[in-house]
């Protein structure tokens, strides 16, 4: 059974990843680990899709610079072969202001030879860019946002 | 071999979202189901949490009066005795603008008895919203540590 060994290797991975040790995430994944998550590049370029660890570097760096502190709750983990999704509420500390962006995200990853060979995130993103922009933008969109009439 | 409660459960709400059949569905939900689709409620008021079988129905009324299910294709599928977890795309139709929308979705559903207990679904709400608009949503580009 490798559901439990490969269950258990996201865990690894998302404890070493939370905790910005970069080598580490990136030792838990192979040469060609291939990232893609739903996001709009345009407000957010350090996301979308990314292919193998140099790639992988240069976007967790961007992530690790622009917050602090990160953690999570691990909400759910489901296993089937070498497929495990996680549910995750996310807890990012701003380092510009101390202010926490919280967010919830599923992730499925995908294991070749012991190792993540795949990646894909789909996350609520609506309240992702409000909170990274510290922007009502709901409100905006309504016509009802800051200087709104 | 017994089917999954995942496809009966699947069946039963396309078939509650397009053909406003409830009947099916209302069988396959606990009483006190726990259900939470994320997303800005404010905008789209058939997104968020709901608890117990009655309020989920309702939201699924909702949902059935404002789109129709033209296709969807799994992705990643994940089956455990009592769970599943899932990554889809979505066709749908909008119906008060007849806007067609194209959604990635997951969600992690948990069973008993045959029965939703709960369902936790994430959806790319940003791309929801451009296409629900109709147009981009402007934003300033985030280049320095926000």
């Amino acid at each position: 059974m490798v559901e439990p060994l490969n269950r258990q290797r996201v865990l690894n991975f998302l404890d070493v990843f939370y905790s910005h040790d970069i080598e580490g995430a990136l030792a838990c994944c192979t040469d060609d680990v291939e990232f893609v998550a739903n996001a709009p590049i345009d407000i957010m370029p350090h996301m979308g899709h990314r292919r193998g660890k140099a790639a992988m570097r240069e976007m967790w760096s961007t992530i690790y610079a622009r917050y602090s502190n990160m953690r999570y709750d691990l909400a759910n983990i489901v296993t089937e072969g070498d497929t495990v999704a996680v549910n995750l509420r996310a807890f990012f500390r701003k380092r510009g202001n101390d202010r926490t962006v919280q967010f919830d995200i599923a992730v499925f990853y995908t294991f070749r030879g012991g190792r993540i060979a795949e990646i894909r995130e789909i996350i609520d993103t609506f309240d992702l860019v409000q909170q990274v922009l510290e922007r009502d933008v709901a409100a905006d969109l309504a016509g009802t946002g800051p200087g709104k009439t | 071999m017994t089917e999954h409660s995942l496809w009966r459960f699947s069946r039963a709400l396309h078939r509650a979202i397009n053909e406003r059949r409830f009947e099916d569905i209302e069988a396959l939900i606990d009483d006190n189901v726990d259900w939470a689709v994320y997303g800005p409620i404010d905008m789209f008021p058939f997104l968020g949490a709901r608890r117990g079988r009655e309020a989920v129905i309702e939201v699924i009324r909702q949902i059935a009066e404002n789109v129709r299910v033209h296709r969807f294709d799994r992705e990643t599928i994940m089956l455990g005795v009592d769970s599943a977890s899932s990554m889809l795309r979505y066709s749908l139709t909008a119906l008060d603008s007849n806007k067609p929308i194209s959604l990635r979705i997951a969600h992690f559903a948990q069973f008993r008895d045959g029965k939703l207990l709960s369902i936790r679904v994430l959806v790319d709400t940003f791309d929801l919203v451009e296409q629900a608009l109709g147009r981009p949503i402007n934003l300033p580009r985030l280049v320095s540590f926000a």
